[in-house]
């Protein structure tokens, strides 16, 4: 249960002397801590059977080297912790930095065909953020990881001096303590944090379908049925989190007791003068704290274990790109059982869920072929990914623009792209008067999904970038889906003049009769397979 | 408190066992006392201080959970109701609700249960601890409370104002790094665009300037908790000298008070728990800011619920819109001017994005508008209980297809309803899938898009209010559906008076008038 596989470091690309310095901060920080009680403790003892001795034994009583000691320990503490923090975060977030960097490469380089490794947007690259998340808290915490086995260590050398007996209890008590850490939080916690979990994410879902339907439940005034079907929810997870939170203080108050029956048992079983028992003593709380907070990092890294292996499978992809390639000569496609020489337009049509999109995707290279498709004769599967990008420019149904600006949407579809070319495609897009009229002009920010840009304004946008590629070919799903029916002319129009002046060739889909008119083929869907 | 007691007998049980091991030691007798009679009592202290902690401990914690999670279902009763079903200042969509409803929520209960009931403590605790220490030791307790005076000095200097600078400069840092995420879900169009070198030289500059600042960020912050940990040590430090040069008589002062060793050992032991309560505070920061910003961005939702408007007369003489003007981020519509018979069909028009939705929400008195005037035809306020609004995507919820259609109309009998269904169309799907009864789940799995729309419709006609407000009743419709659905439309606007949102050129043209945003 409680098994580290993999090294945080490791998996992190980090060499494992980058931390050291932060280690050694960390284990400077805890031996200062226990030192500092301890030597207290141990000194004031001291003091305490010297003075009552009488003045011989204080004069014979070296309270200058304890006295400086213990002073030097508070500044030590203070330095140390603040080094372990500012290190271990910074090599944490420094190497993080440079491994999303790696990983984003290895990713890039893979096909968006491949079924190797789940890249698809959405779920699976958020739980890669996850993981890439929760690797770095690892690595932060691994300094106090190697200083609480300092601590460890520490208070057991301490221990020699109070005798075998309260030595051999002490070393059995750390010892034991992750593995019976492990397995009180496996029963406390396990069960109420998926619970809970799970309570969550059934909320959510239940909650969005009601905030969808906003509207209607103001019109008729639902409110009050609309949380009677989420009152259940609400209960569930309430509950699971009430549970989990006094689990979480019962763990707490169980090492405290732990803590406790540690240094009455030193107590008890040592065999020494006071001041060395003081000194254990204090040097034993310090270290059973210590040795907690090192069996909660066991636990954590247990339960990320998963997402580690996902990292690991990640890094060990090929991050070679394969070699783009340029200025291909426009090729003839077939659709099923029909070719089309480079310049025609065809509508491709169907039902809704026939499997148009999933044609264009396949054209482009994002998606495996689900009907024939052949590229100057060859099996669009059988076509590398750069083979299919090199000949068409897709406009997806969804319309994806980056988190960015105008321009950096844009540039994504070639290099070396100037404004002026820019701002023709947009022009072509029919969305030219709407950026320029926008103050930051081509740097207008558009945030996550689009920002304030409409559905239409998106689809424009996503347009124009596949005009910029100057591909053979434009694959367009629904271009127009969103606009009005003057915009909507105006851009089959300008569309139209674009395909015409550069032989561009064009597949289409859309449901909408206008823009199909730019087509003079039609090839059914269902009659391809 | 209690943790604090159960500390001191922690402490004394601990200064007592050294002392009796001192004591033995310059005894007459000699030989060890392991196991023995005078250490048990001591040990026992040990173990009873720290059950009494952690009694303390959990007995907060669950009465903070309690707390928390009452208040939490009390800010649910107000806050969900008005998410889900009152009007708003501005539009919202459903992500932004589902933060607000869900995710802050469960901020400020985190910072609730953790942060709330060590917050009172971190006053009171230090105070607590240096009357328990005053007794043993005035002097003691006097150097724990006059390493305060600085640490708060140095804690207002090093902390306020590089935090809240930090603060800032974290949330600039999130949006940063969410270009990761960003770029990693688009990475099939960026491999289709061969855009791969491109991005990644953007990825990486990104990610190591969210790195680089992020450590200046955290440089500051950790300046504020070594200025707590500097004190801490401190107090210990000069408590463990000052105990001990007195212990051993040096001092070159005259205390006022003569220390032995049990009493000093207490002091040492509590010397800690002095600033602990504040460190437990310190971590638990984050809690309190991230509970903090939740509870800003809620506050405007957070007002409570008006008191119900006298239900006035539901007389219905058709609607006028006056001069009505819309602002809301990304949104602005008008001024408008128009007005509908009692019997009517409008279409408001224009493409997606235009403020379509929001005016309907607006006439419905769901939004504010900036300026303008909803009323009746004679100039009446127009009470929202004419109002009906058939949605793209109807609220489902489970239970029967019958339960669904009379939603706004629980006391509609079954004849009724089954007439209803019949007249949107809903007939072959009743046939197919054994009328009323079947069963309907909040997902609306097994229905099209254009049945939900019927549902949806049908729930309008049965609500029996005047005035239907449709948004977008064709979208997504293949040509027959849409078809159908047109001409049920014009069939009810013999009886009602219906304004459609849309940018379908065939229902905007079976309508009297288009008004185009």
């Amino acid at each position: 249960m409680i098994a580290p596989r993999q090294n945080p470091l490791a998996i992190a690309g980090l060499a494992r002397g980058r931390l050291l310095v932060a280690s050694l901060c960390a284990a400077f920080a805890t031996i200062a801590a226990i030192g500092l009680l301890g030597v207290s403790g141990w000194f004031l003892t001291a003091a305490a059977l010297a003075g009552a001795a009488g003045t011989v034994a204080v004069g014979a009583f070296n309270y200058l080297i304890p006295s400086a000691l213990i002073r030097l320990l508070a500044i030590v503490r203070t330095v140390a912790r603040y080094g372990e923090r500012l290190l271990s975060h910074k090599v944490a977030l420094e190497g993080m930095a440079a491994l999303r960097g790696s990983l984003f490469d290895k990713l890039a380089a893979q096909d968006s065909r491949s079924t190797k490794v789940d890249t698809s947007p959405g779920e699976a690259s958020n739980r890669l953020i996850d993981d890439v998340a929760a690797l770095e808290d690892l690595v932060i915490r691994e300094p106090a990881r190697h200083a609480a086995l300092v601590s460890a260590a520490v208070s057991l050398g301490a221990a020699v001096f109070a005798g075998i007996p309260a030595l051999a209890f002490l070393a059995l008590m750390l010892a034991a303590l992750p593995l019976l850490f492990g397995t009180v939080s496996h029963v406390l916690t396990q069960a109420p944090a998926e619970a809970a979990a799970e309570a969550l994410g059934d909320l959510r879902r239940h909650y969005i379908e009601l905030a969808a339907s906003r509207a209607e439940i103001a019109t008729y005034g639902l409110a009050d049925q609309a949380m009677a079907e989420l009152e259940p929810r609400v209960a569930r997870l309430d509950h699971a989190r009430a549970r989990l939170f006094r689990a979480e203080a019962l763990q707490g108050g169980l090492l405290t007791l732990y803590g406790a029956f540690a240094m009455a048992g030193v107590l008890l079983l040592a065999q020494a003068s006071a001041p060395i028992v003081a000194l254990v003593m204090l040097a034993t709380a310090s270290a059973v704290e210590a040795m907690g907070g090192f069996a909660r990092s066991l636990l954590r890294r247990a339960s990320l274990d998963a997402g580690l292996r996902r990292i690991a499978a990640l890094d060990a992809l090929d991050p070679t790109l394969p070699e783009p390639l340029t200025a291909q000569q426009a090729a003839t496609i077939t659709l099923g059982a029909r070719s089309f020489a480079p310049g025609s337009r065809v509508a491709l049509t169907g039902p809704s869920g026939s499997g148009k999109t999933r044609a264009l995707l396949a054209l482009a290279g994002m998606q495996g072929p689900a009907v024939p498709l052949a590229i100057d004769g060859i099996d669009a599967s059988a076509c590398t990914a750069r083979q299919l990008s090199a000949q068409f420019a897709l406009s997806p149904q969804d319309a994806p623009l980056l988190i960015g600006t105008v321009a950096d949407n844009l540039r994504l579809a070639r290099t070396g792209l100037t404004e002026a070319e820019m701002w023709d495609a947009l022009d072509a897009a029919q969305l030219k008067d709407r950026i320029s009229r926008s103050e930051a002009g081509l740097d207008t920010l558009l945030g996550e999904g689009g920002g304030t840009f409409s559905g239409g304004e998106r689809k424009r946008l996503s347009l124009a970038r596949a005009l910029l590629a100057r591909r053979p070919w434009l694959l367009l799903d629904e271009p127009s889906e969103g606009l009005d029916a003057r915009t909507e002319a105006a851009l089959v129009q300008s569309l139209g003049a674009w395909l015409e002046r550069t032989g561009t060739g064009l597949v289409l889909v859309s449901h909408r009769p206008a823009p199909l008119a730019l087509c003079k083929e039609r090839v059914e869907i269902g009659a391809l397979t | 408190m209690v943790d604090i007691a159960g500390a001191a007998m922690l402490s004394w049980g601990l200064a007592s066992g050294v002392g009796q091991i001192a004591a033995h030691a310059s005894g007459p007798a000699t030989g060890s006392l392991a196991g023995s009679g005078p250490l048990l009592l001591p040990a026992a202290l040990i173990l009873g201080g720290a059950t009494l902690r952690a009694g303390a401990a959990f007995a907060v914690d669950r009465n903070a959970v309690g707390t928390a999670q009452a208040e939490s279902r009390e800010r649910r009763r107000r806050l969900w109701p008005a998410l889900l079903g009152k009007p708003l200042p501005g539009p919202l969509s459903t992500g932004e609700s589902t933060t607000l409803a869900i995710d802050h929520n469960t901020a400020i209960e985190n910072r609730d249960v953790r942060f709330s009931p060590v917050r009172l403590n971190a006053v009171l605790g230090p105070l607590v601890v240096a009357a328990l220490v005053a007794p043993a030791s005035l002097v003691a307790a006097a150097i724990m409370l006059a390493t305060l005076l600085p640490f708060v000095l140095g804690s207002i200097l090093a902390g306020t104002a590089a935090r809240r600078a930090s603060d800032r400069q974290l949330a600039a840092l999130s949006a940063l790094s969410g270009l990761f995420v960003d770029r990693v879900t688009h990475l099939p169009l960026i491999r289709h665009f061969g855009a791969e070198a491109r991005i990644s030289r953007q990825v990486r500059e990104a990610t190591d300037q969210v790195a680089h600042r992020t450590v200046t960020v955290l440089r500051a912050a950790f300046l504020s908790n070594a200025v707590l940990e500097f004190f801490s040590a401190l107090s210990i430090a000069l408590v463990a000298v000052y105990c001990g040069f007195s212990l051993l008589g040096l001092l070159p002062f005259a205390p006022p008070e003569r220390l032995t060793l049990v009493p000093a050992f207490f002091v040492l032991a509590m010397a800690p728990e002095f600033y602990l309560p504040m460190r437990r505070l310190a971590a638990a920061y984050h809690e309190k800011q991230l509970g903090e910003a939740a509870e800003a961005a809620l506050a405007p939702y957070a007002a409570p619920p008006e008191a119900s408007s006298t239900t006035p007369e539901l007389h219905f003489d058709g609607l006028r819109v006056q001069d009505l003007t819309l602002a809301f981020p990304g949104i602005a519509v008008g001024p408008l001017d128009f007005t509908l018979a009692p019997h009517d069909l409008v279409a408001l028009t224009g493409p997606t994005g235009s403020g379509k939705t929001s005016t309907l929400a607006v006439i419905a008195g769901q939004l504010q508008p900036a300026a303008g005037q909803v009323s009746g035809n004679g100039g009446a306020p127009l009470p929202s209980e004419v109002v009906a609004w058939a949605a793209q995507r109807p609220l489902l919820v489970t239970g029967t297809l019958a339960r669904n259609l009379a939603l706004a109309a629980p006391e509609a009998s079954p004849e009724d309803i089954l007439a209803v269904a019949e007249q949107v169309g809903l007939g072959p799907l009743l046939a197919q899938r054994g009328g009323l009864d079947m069963v309907v789940d909040h997902a609306g799995s097994g229905l099209s898009g254009g049945e939900r729309r019927r549902i949806g419709l049908a729930r309008a006609i049965l609500s029996g209010r005047p005035l239907l407000l449709c948004d977008e009743p064709t979208a997504d419709l293949d040509a027959a559906s849409a078809a159908a659905v047109i001409a049920l439309l014009k069939d009810l606007a013999g009886s009602r008076c219906i304004l459609v949102a849309t940018h379908d050129a065939a229902l905007a043209s079976a309508a009297r008038l288009e008004i185009a945003l």
